[in-house]
């Protein structure tokens, strides 16, 4: 969705280095007028949004992936630069602003004048003048401005102060910006050389813009720069290249070699924690809604055909979906504020040692982080990682990770294993798996990077570099917001295919005989309900296709039923649990969802023996194949479009079912021989 | 040679040049590693390895194999 083009209509787009402030600016300028959004911990791509109302202009603006120079290295740096210079749907961007951190000036000042140099229309934002300020400086702006051609502002993204100037002088300007055709850059013709003689010229560019603040009341600023000889201006430039102290102390501590390594377990086991104990009071609500809701549709339209439509087929497919939404958003808002509060960076370092040993590389971290919200935006984030070969198998291993689409399907079969007051020990169960899931892609990626080229085939230069930021207190509004965005713009994408996947289920699961026969003396009404749903079912459409797939769901122990909602659930995980409440739900009932759809599973026995299909070796037989199967096709996708070809999805697709049959056919059978049932 | 990566916690040099035949040498240029900076080995990982260097008034975590295209002596 791009906004629609007004004859006035400016294009601006954001550029900057990474940590410069840009998104926050960003945020600021768009308000809540979001197109596209970047996940937590993972901008990679860019995001459009439209100018607030309230500045008067009409603009779309596009925030981009933080790059250090023109000349990108890694594949998100490509998109950066390549959207700077057209955007697929933009094209050419009338401004660009570039946010430049006023605390480490030189080194952003590289960007723009980069940008500068290739004919843009620039406007420079200062960021950060308070920490410039607290170190006892401050930029000359009208001085800077004039060395380095372009208007320059300083702002505070945080509390809008400045962006008003910013904001007048776009506005006094927007027909004055027209497009001068570019300078292409090509990599081939930028060398180091290049690289030394352009800080050279930012060097001096600094020395001239950068003033001491002599004391806090009377500064006379043209006085202070004259008096400024060579040598205090070494002294001086000394003092403002401090970094911030605070940060070096709890860096010393969160680095440290053992305490380093206790708060980052710390910190991952609150956050893996977290998503199940806050999300649970939430589910547990959601969860009850949605049945009320179903119940409602019953009553309101009866048990026909449109109204068990409408509570099976509708209200329960995507309820038994949606319960899981907040345990996405409470990923995304810890991820948010991991990022937003500096440590991110950290986790990346400190894991960057282990990780490369299998191939991997400290970059890997967050890409892996991101895979237990959802392998799409993970896979996403693993553009940041410059190495080719490991770039390509963080990607491998990332469906390995458990995404949060199988929550929902671990938190029914978990409480079918724990009912009620051993409810606790499902909990910890979880929390094994997930430890699980780490310790199995750790253990693929190592195999995999042992049989060096078969299966990935791309070398080149191994390095990790990646700035430290400086740790501040997050900021919980922009964090929240983000957080809401991203939620929103994962349901717009699943939400659709879990309905129509919901209603064709229900469709498969209810026809050709919607209105079966069956003999009515002598019982109740509701048995009536139960003995037509249940045959409705046996003479569907779906059981006939269930009775092919029977012969691959025999060794699991398992029957055709579960075999059409694994099949169902190839097209995204979570969609498991709807076919299951759509299967196996008796439609009326009291309780939650949830409750109802326990005790169906509980009565239900194979064809027509009196063998149970739901026991503890076929539900962990079931979680085992969750943990390995590659059922999501929005993953086959995007590790499709993140790799260039078909060889890793189809790889990926082959090597973790045929682990995951195989595996969980040893587990059910392993465990019935030594007696489980 | 002296490299940066040969740097204990605390020390603070000048750089003296850039090998520029390693393959990260432009992007160590470009994050602000260039002959004449001050720079300080500010902390290490957890395993020694990489290592967080200040420069330019920000702090750069990178492998040692990585800084080992700083010169400093």
């Amino acid at each position: 969705m791009t906004p629609k083009p007004f004859a006035d209509n400016l294009f601006i787009t954001l550029v900057g280095p990474p940590n410069s402030g840009k998104t926050t600016l960003f945020n600021y300028f768009s308000g809540k007028n979001y197109k596209t959004v970047n996940y937590p911990g993972a901008t990679v791509d860019s995001a459009i949004a439209n100018l607030q109302k309230k500045f008067n202009i009409n603009a779309s603006l596009m925030d981009s992936p933080g790059i250090v120079s023109l000349y990108p290295e890694t594949a998100d740096e490509v998109i950066a630069v390549n959207h700077l210079y057209k955007h697929p749907k933009l094209g050419k961007p009338d401004l660009v602003i570039v946010t430049v951190d006023s605390s480490q000036l030189s080194r952003h000042l590289y960007l723009a004048k980069q940008i500068i140099d290739s004919n843009f229309n620039v406007i420079i934002a200062l960021t950060m003048v308070d920490i410039l300020e607290q170190k006892g400086f401050e930029v000359d702006e009208e001085k800077l401005s004039e060395l380095i051609d372009c208007k320059v502002f300083k702002v505070d993204g945080r509390s809008g102060k400045g962006t008003d100037n910013l904001l007048s002088f776009i506005n006094a300007n927007k027909n004055g910006f027209k497009k001068k055709p570019l300078q292409n850059n090509n990599s081939a013709n930028n060398n180091t050389d290049d690289v030394l003689l352009l800080y050279k010229e930012i060097e001096l560019i600094e020395d001239n813009c950068l003033i001491e603040i002599e004391n806090n009341k009377n500064i006379n600023l043209k006085k202070a720069n004259k008096q400024l000889n060579l040598i205090t201006n070494k002294i001086a430039k000394k003092k403002c290249n401090q970094i911030d102290a605070r940060t070096v102390k709890i860096d010393k501590v969160l680095l440290h070699s053992t305490w380093g390594l206790v708060f980052f377990f710390l910190i991952m086991s609150f956050t893996f924690t977290s998503i199940f104990w806050f999300a649970q009071p939430i589910m547990n609500f959601v969860s009850y809604i949605f049945q009320s809701l179903s119940d409602e549709f019953l009553t309101l339209a009866g048990n026909n055909l449109f109204g068990m439509f409408l509570a099976n087929g509708i209200v329960n497919g995507v309820g038994s979906v949606a319960i899981f939404i907040p345990q996405i958003l409470i990923l995304f808002l810890i991820l948010g504020l991991l990022e937003d509060s500096g440590y991110l960076a950290r986790g990346a370092m400190l894991i960057d040692k282990p990780l490369s040993k299998i191939g991997l590389n400290g970059k890997s971290f967050v890409p892996m982080l991101s895979g237990f919200a959802c392998a799409i935006p993970a896979m996403m984030a693993a553009r940041t990682i410059p190495n080719r070969r490991e770039r390509l198998l963080t990607i491998f291993i990332l469906p390995l990770l458990s995404c949060s689409a199988r929550l929902p399907v671990y938190t029914l079969l978990l409480a079918f294993l724990f009912p009620g007051d051993k409810a606790w020990i499902a909990g910890i169960v979880l929390a094994a798996i997930y430890l699980f899931s780490i310790i199995s892609s750790v253990l693929v990626a190592a195999i995999i990077n042992k049989l060096n080229n078969k299966v990935i085939n791309a070398e080149d230069n191994s390095s990790f570099i990646l700035e430290l930021p400086a740790y501040r207190k997050p900021e919980i509004k922009v964090v929240a917001i983000n957080m809401w965005h991203s939620g929103k713009l994962y349901l717009q994408k699943a939400g659709p295919i879990i309905l129509v996947l919901s209603i064709f289920i229900w469709f498969f699961t209810s026809f050709p005989n919607f209105d079966p026969e069956i003999n009515t003396d002598n019982i109740k009404q509701e048995q009536i309900h139960e003995l037509k749903d249940s045959e409705r079912l046996a003479t569907s459409y779906a059981a006939d296709f269930g009775k092919i797939i029977q012969p691959l769901m025999t060794p699991l122990g398992l029957d055709w039923r579960v075999g059409v909602a694994l099949i169902s659930a190839f097209t995204a995980r979570e969609v498991f649990v709807s076919s299951m409440a759509l299967i196996f739900k008796v439609t009326d009932s009291n309780g939650s969802l949830m409750e109802s759809m326990l005790g169906a599973m509980k009565n239900s026995k194979i064809g027509n023996s009196e063998q149970k299909l739901f026991t503890p070796s076929s539900i962990i037989g079931i979680i085992i194949f969750f943990m390995f199967a590659l059922q999501c096709l929005s993953t086959i996708a995007i590790s499709r479009k993140e790799t260039g070809s078909w060889r890793i999805p189809l790889l990926q697709l082959i090597i973790f079912s045929g682990l995951a049959y195989f595996l969980s056919f040893v587990a059910v059978n392993g465990l019935r021989f030594f007696g489980l049932s | 040679m002296k490299t940066a990566a040969d740097l204990k916690c605390g020390d603070k040099v000048t750089i003296n040049g850039v090998n520029i035949e390693h393959p990260s040498a432009k992007r160590i240029l470009e994050v602000g590693f260039t002959p004449g900076q001050e720079i300080e080995l500010v902390n290490k990982s957890v395993f020694d390895d990489p290592i967080a260097i200040s420069v330019r008034g920000t702090v750069i975590a990178l492998r040692k194999s990585d800084a080992d295209c700083i010169i400093i002596s």
